[in-house]
């Protein structure tokens, strides 16, 4: 009976080692690879989502997107203020981007589109010229300096009060290859821009003049900007403002016309007033008035900048 | 008999849940690794804020130097905003610093009339905030 209660007994503790065995022996590696892999969850979904690293020390190249764009912006802002070069590239190194030139002509363009403040463009192109990036944008708001000096920001202005025009022949500048649609007033373009009078303004109105053209699809606005020596000034904002409706356009987007020249294309029965976004008197009545050849014609007007660029040393090379 | 036989089904998977406590473990302090070290999140999308101090220090300076340029306060109480919540008393520390250590002129005297116009003091900015004499 004792033998036969053994014989029973045998088979199942045989049966219970082989499952101890097999727990403890064939899957002990299952085992570990199963925590293994719980631990590593739990380990991840604490160090992302639970308590996340939140870096303190971090260089401007961690930067995201925006602040990119506005670390780039001080940056050439505060090239305009101190004209110091070395600084600068070593602030945009901090970027660590290998392809910055490219950057900073992708952020002129946005500027542009975006219609900017005219010295916020002409900062930033200024950066991007001295980076060595030639587009369109950056030969329109700056252009390579006339004389051969080295690119640094005009620092110091100096007023002319009676600037006297010269017969000199002037310089030409790069010629542009594309052209820009000329701006129509469309009552759906409501731009924001208001003109403001100054104590002193930084252009004069240099001439007026009836234009009657035989060629031209349409009436329009033409505009010249010129600098104190009048040298074609390219990059000017041209404020257009009209009962119901305002527009504005820059100088230099149709180089086959000219390097500072731009228009606007006027509408019947419409009296448009004119004015330069950083400081002109305000030309008012402009109307589309019968030409002696019978056409419709319109109006030329040319801008002198009183104020004479000296170029500033940079503090930093002092 | 049945009691041996438990104690020995008990210790399989004592054994078992010691492998699997092993491997939990190690897979925490791996998973923490990979969290924090190896692929943290938030690495590239960092705010003024976080700086090193010299580049902290380097943007204070250019949003001195941007409202000298553009004179739009408001803009310039923003960017400095966004260096913290301590951003007003970073730019006066860094001002005063430049001060003591008599740094560029030009860069303290924007400093300081950047740090005047958002309404902060300190005796030590009145020399930088009048014109500079012409030199005779």
């Amino acid at each position: 009976m004792r033998r036969r209660r053994q014989r029973a007994l045998w088979p199942r503790n045989r049966h219970t080692d082989d499952a101890a065995t097999s727990s403890g022996r064939v899957s002990a590696a299952g085992w570990v690879l199963l925590g293994l892999v719980l631990g590593l969850a739990a380990g991840l979904w604490y160090a992302w989502m639970v308590e996340p690293v939140v870096f303190v020390e971090v260089s401007p190249a961690r930067f995201n997107e925006r602040y990119q764009a506005e670390y780039i912006f001080l940056v050439s802002q505060s090239y305009a203020a101190n004209g110091n070069w070395p600084q600068t590239e070593q602030r945009l190194a901090a970027l660590d981007d290998s392809a910055i030139g490219q950057t900073v002509a992708n952020l002129l363009e946005r500027y542009v589109r975006e219609q900017e403040p005219a010295a916020v463009i002409r900062n930033l192109a200024m950066v991007a010229r001295q980076l060595g990036v030639e587009t369109q944008a950056v030969a329109l708001f700056a252009p390579t300096p006339l004389h051969g000096n080295t690119a640094t920001p005009t620092a110091i202005l100096t007023v002319l009060p009676t600037p006297t025009p010269m017969p000199t022949a002037s310089p030409t500048l790069t010629a542009i290859a594309t052209v820009s649609p000329t701006p129509t007033p469309l009552p759906t373009s409501i731009p924001t821009a208001v003109v403001s009078p100054t104590a002193q303004p930084n252009y004069r109105l240099l001439s007026q003049e009836r234009l009657c053209l035989t060629d031209a699809p349409a009436p329009r606005i033409e505009i010249v900007t010129q600098d104190a020596l009048l040298n074609p000034l390219p990059g000017v904002e041209v404020l257009v403002s009209w009962n119901g409706g305002a527009d504005r356009f820059f100088t230099g987007f149709k180089p086959a016309e000219g390097p500072s020249y731009g228009d606007f294309t006027m509408s019947q029965d419409v009296s448009y007033t004119v004015a330069l976004a950083e400081g002109s008197e305000a030309v008012s009545g402009l109307r589309i008035e019968p030409c002696d050849n019978g056409l419709d014609g319109g109006w030329r007007l040319t801008f002198q900048n009183l104020r004479l660029r000296i170029t500033a040393t940079p503090e930093g090379e002092e | 008999m049945k009691w041996a036989t438990m104690q020995q089904s008990g210790y399989a998977w004592l054994r078992a849940l010691a492998y699997a406590g092993i491997g939990l473990v190690v897979g925490i302090g791996l998973g923490l690794y990979l969290g924090w070290v190896a692929w943290p999140a938030e690495f590239t999308n960092a705010n003024p804020s976080v700086l090193q101090t010299n580049h902290r220090r380097d943007y204070v300076l250019m949003i001195a130097d941007a409202y000298a340029v553009d004179g739009d306060v408001a803009a310039a109480q923003q960017r400095v905003a966004s260096l913290g919540e301590d951003g007003q008393e970073f730019l006066m520390a860094t001002l005063l610093d430049m001060i003591l250590r008599g740094e560029q002129e030009g860069d303290t005297r924007r400093l300081a009339r950047l740090a005047d116009d958002l309404g902060l003091y300190s005796p030590a900015m009145e020399p930088y905030l009048t014109p500079p004499e012409p030199a005779s």
